[in-house]
This record gives structure tokens, C-alpha cells and sequence, in this order.
């Protein structure tokens, strides 16, 4: 069929989306995999608290359940971790901010745990994964909102890459409530490490076709951006099947 | 099937031309009338093709959502246009130049999606609707009483307009998202959109708190209101603090599948704070965490306010 209003855009899309559903549709059944440490020399590893090597999602709904519920824990872990020792020219407008913040994410955290149960990646872990916040400067003000501005815009891109990839109608609405608290959130950070920032060409696309519109990062995209802050690889490209 | 053949097709037909949805969408209009109690029986009685849960997929087009996304954009484009006095015949509001700066971004940032949505129903064939007559005073060009009669001349009535008209826009785009979930493009950009929406109202709000209003950069039940109850003005922030979310765990939603409730209120461990919130604050986060969408037509009885 020819297109003969726009470029075949769409009818390419479906064509390797059906392609891939079937090509993906044995290895999507599988469950999560959280591969072993990876000794060869150890038959019989025994792994101590997260020795975990890879953590690949699934293609389907759980696997971007898991990939929401990681970038949750890693902000409502940033965010507890400012708030256990505030920077000390944090005004009380900031502490409160934060507080507010802190509870948001940690409220989706949990969602999300509720939500993916037995089926949340680390279900069966004896503790929960630590993060990597080294890179950030958590004991000043400006550190801190800096840091917080690359993880908010990196979640609001995340979840625009996100949505349309779930099969659940009722999973899409709920992130899409919380992508729109996250977009709040990234504003908000932005205005405070830079006044009037809340909407600067680095989050919101510029100029061509797309001018006006918010940032997208696909999976694979969003895998390799916080690959610094992870205690294991994780491998997303299942994700981009859907 | 391309989006935007059908929308070439749809352009060119009458819209009487419709028969297989007018009379189950007439059917449902009555039902509505009779009252909910009528619903159970008829849809055991297969009186209609498939359970109501499932209308709303059939009541809105892709040139629904195209042109309420793009009237989104025009109405605050105008909006901010008028603020900084780039139209005839209406004065700048007085902002300081930090806030002028801002304004100046996102009168620029609706533009671009004015832009963008329009290319996108052209394309397609359809029609661009005539540009209303704008009064966001409220007073319908004189005929009635104002609503906000100092928003030319005060920017705390501007900010409060403009808080209004943002949330509202994220509100329904996060309700339109739903209707195009077929089409990966036009989905995205309405997704987008709303992101950009988002992060719009989020700095008004602080532009206003900075201002010395009670309110928060996302939308809490601890907000000082801006509107009165019971006006069209006050739809837009209706529903705002509910603290229920609700899944299900099938993938479509005509199967009929158990409602999940997330259980904020009881076992989730969310409650971390040193000391405790009390269940009332900790509900009034969960509140806070959740933006809520809502149907297109609130969004077109508030626009409606300030268009004559």
C-alpha cells in the first residue's frame, strides 16, 4: 500500500512490531533472569547479597514494570540519602521540598513493588540493591540539585520511552500519572539549580519536526545513563522489542 | 493502516455518514438517562456489543485528540501572547523581568505545539477549526460580569489563571494519551506534550509561591484553592487528591479481569518519615504523587470561560 500523504512512518512501524512479537514472543515468556556471578571455576556458586552479574528485563509488561520500579529506587534512594544528612546551606523551604520528594518516590517504589510482587526482580534477593551516588556532590545545595535534575529528567524521558510499550491499559494509565509528577519534580529541581531552567533545550526538543515537545529516551538509552549508579549490568534491549 | 489516511478519510465524509457508532453512543446517552440501575441488565441482556467499560475508546477519534491537544496550545499560546502584550489592543501585565523571561519560554514552547498539532491534522486532511475571540477576563467581551477583572493589570490573577489553564491542559492530555495508544507517533507526541504541560504548570506554581501563595510546584491537597466550588473553573482540580489507584491484571480491557486496589492506605510501607506522618498525611502525599487525568470536555467548558 502506498502512502501518499506522509512518508510511511507508521506502516513501518507495525511491520517490524508484528515482525518482532513474533521473533520475541519464546524469549519474552521466560522469566526475569538474574544470571549468577559468573565464576566459572566455582561449580556451585554460592551468592553471597547481590552477586548478581546481569540483570536482563523481559520483554513484556513485567520488564518494564522492573524498569520503572529500578528508577524509582534509585530516586527514592537519592532523595532518602539527601534527606538523612541534609547539606548544611539547605534552607527550610529546600528540607521541605525534599521531604515532599523523598515521600513521593518512595510511595512509588513501593507501587510498583505492590504491583510486580513475586514477579519484581529482586523478589528473592536477601537485601535490596545499594546505589552507586558517588559521581554526585550530596553535601551542598547546589551538588544536590544538580544531582537531582539529572535523575528527574532522566525519569521523565524514561517514562515518555515507556508508555507506549506497555500491553496493560491500566499499567499505562498509572505510570502516565506518575510520569506527570515526575515532569513536576524535574521542573521544580531545574528552577532551583538554575533560575527559569524548568524547560531548557536539553529536556525540551528545540527546533525540527518534534519542536515543542518534551525529551524521550528509549530503554536501552536510559540502561546506559544509569549504568554508573547500578551494582550489575542491566540489559534492557528486550524492552525495545516491544 | 496510516493514521493520517484515515483522518484524509474521515475529512471527507459527512458526518451523518457514521452509522456503527451513532446508535450505540445514542444507546449509551440513554442508558445514561434511565440510570444505572437499567446498565447491569441490559449488557446481560447483550443489548450492547461490548461492556461499558470499553467506551471510551469508541466515543473519541484521532482528530478528537489531535485538535483538543492542539487547542490546548493555542489557548495558553494566546494566552501568554496577551501577557507579554504582543496583541493589539491589550496591555503586558506588569511581571518582573525574571518573570517576563519565563513567560516569554513558554509562550514560545505553545507555539511550537500549535505548530506541530496543526501540521499533523493537516496533513491529514482535515480542517483547522476558526480561531475563537479570546476574554480571559472572563467577561465575554463586556457582556457579563468578569471573572478575573484584574488580569491584565495584576500578575497574581495572571499566575492564578495561568496555573489553571496549565494544570487543566496536563489533566486532559493525560486523558487523551489512552484514545491513540494504537498509533505509536501520534501516542508519543500526545505523551510528550503532556510532559511539556507538566512542567509548565510545576513552574507557575513556583513562580506563585515565590510570589507568596500557598502552593506546591505538584498539585496537593495543601494548596491554597484557586478557584470556587461548585464554578467550571473548580472541575479542573476536582478529583485531584484522590489517593485510590486501581489496576488490573490482564492485558486488555475486555476481559473482564479483578480490580487490583493499590493498598496506600493499609500495608504498603510508605510511611517513612522521621517521626510519622499521621494515615491523613501520608494520604495527602500519596495525593501528590498520582496526577489524575480527566475527561476532554472540562477542559472545553473551562475554555469556554474565557472564548465568546
Amino acid at each position: 500500500m502506498s502512502d501518499s500523504v506522509v512518508p510511511s512512518f507508521l506502516g513501518r512501524t507495525l511491520r517490524r512490531r508484528s515482525f518482532l512479537r513474533v521473533a520475541g514472543a519464546t524469549a519474552a515468556s521466560s522469566a526475569l533472569v538474574l544470571a549468577g556471578c559468573g565464576k566459572d571455576d566455582n561449580p556451585n556458586p554460592t551468592p553471597g547479597p547481590n552477586a548478581v552479574a546481569t540483570l536482563t528485563l523481559t520483554g513484556d509488561d513485567n520488564g518494564l514494570l522492573n524498569f520503572a520500579y529500578l528508577l524509582e529506587q534509585i530516586e527514592a534512594a537519592f532523595y532518602q540519602k539527601v534527606v538523612t544528612a541534609f547539606p548544611a546551606d539547605f534552607t527550610a523551604a529546600d528540607k521541605a521540598a525534599f521531604i515532599d520528594l523523598r515521600d513521593h518516590e518512595v510511595i512509588h517504589r513501593e507501587f510498583f513493588k505492590s504491583v510486580l510482587a513475586a514477579n519484581a526482580y529482586d523478589a528473592a534477593l536477601p537485601v535490596p540493591f545499594e546505589f552507586n551516588f558517588t559521581a554526585y556532590t550530596l553535601t551542598t545545595r547546589a551538588g544536590v540539585y544538580a544531582a537531582a535534575r539529572t535523575l528527574e529528567d532522566l525519569g521523565v524521558a524514561a517514562y515518555n520511552g515507556l508508555l507506549r510499550r506497555f500491553s496493560n491499559l491500566t499499567y499505562l494509565r498509572l505510570l502516565a500519572k506518575i510520569g506527570s509528577v515526575e515532569a513536576r519534580h524535574a521542573a521544580f529541581v531545574r528552577d532551583q539549580a538554575e533560575p527559569n531552567s524548568f524547560a531548557g533545550p536539553e529536556v525540551i526538543v528545540a527546533s525540527g519536526s518534534l519542536a515543542g515537545l518534551s525529551v524521550l529516551k528509549t530503554p536501552t538509552e536510559v540502561a546506559a545513563l544509569i549504568a554508573p549508579l547500578l551494582p550489575v549490568v542491566l540489559v534492557a534491549d528486550n524492552l525495545m522489542l516491544l | 493502516m496510516d493514521f493520517l489516511n484515515l483522518l484524509a478519510r474521515l475529512a471527507d465524509l459527512d458526518t451523518t455518514a457514521l452509522p456503527a457508532a451513532a446508535p450505540r453512543r445514542a444507546a449509551l446517552g440513554r442508558l445514561g438517562q434511565a440510570g444505572t440501575a437499567l446498565l447491569p441488565a441490559l449488557l446481560f441482556a447483550g443489548a450492547l456489543p461490548q461492556p461499558a467499560a470499553a467506551a471510551p475508546q469508541d466515543t473519541r477519534t484521532r482528530l478528537d485528540v489531535l485538535l483538543l491537544a492542539r487547542q490546548i496550545s493555542v489557548f495558553e499560546n494566546e494566552f501568554y501572547s496577551q501577557a507579554l502584550g504582543l496583541v493589539a489592543g491589550v496591555a503586558a501585565v506588569p511581571l518582573s523581568a525574571t518573570e517576563k523571561t519565563a513567560v516569554q519560554t513558554l509562550q514560545q514552547q505553545e507555539a511550537l505545539r500549535v505548530a506541530l498539532f496543526s501540521k499533523l491534522i493537516t496533513d491529514g486532511g482535515a480542517t483547522l477549526p476558526t480561531a475563537p475571540r479570546y476574554d480571559f477576563t472572563g467577561s465575554k467581551n463586556g457582556t457579563k460580569a468578569a471573572l478575573y477583572p484584574d488580569l491584565q493589570t495584576s500578575p497574581d490573577t495572571f499566575l492564578r489563571v495561568a496555573q489553571l489553564l496549565e494544570d487543566a491542559g496536563g489533566r486532559a492530555l493525560l486523558g487523551q494519551a489512552e484514545y491513540v495508544r494504537n498509533d505509536g507517533y501520534l501516542f508519543e507526541a500526545v505523551v510528550r506534550a503532556q510532559s511539556v504541560e507538566a512542567r509548565h504548570a510545576s513552574h507557575i506554581r513556583t513562580m506563585r509561591r515565590q510570589r507568596g501563595a500557598t502552593v506546591k510546584s505538584w498539585v496537593s491537597p495543601a494548596d491554597a484553592a484557586i478557584t470556587t466550588a461548585g464554578t467550571v473553573a473548580a472541575k479542573v482540580y476536582e478529583g485531584e487528591s484522590n489517593t485510590v489507584q486501581v489496576y488490573t491484571t490482564t492485558a486488555t480491557a475486555t476481559v473482564a479481569a479483578a480490580t487490583v486496589s493499590v493498598p496506600f492506605s493499609s500495608t504498603l510501607p510508605i510511611n517513612v518519615g522521621t517521626p510519622p506522618l499521621t494515615p491523613a498525611g501520608i494520604l495527602e502525599k500519596v495525593a501528590e504523587a498520582f496526577d489524575e487525568p480527566f475527561d476532554a470536555i472540562v477542559y472545553t467548558n473551562l475554555a469556554d470561560l474565557f472564548t465568546y
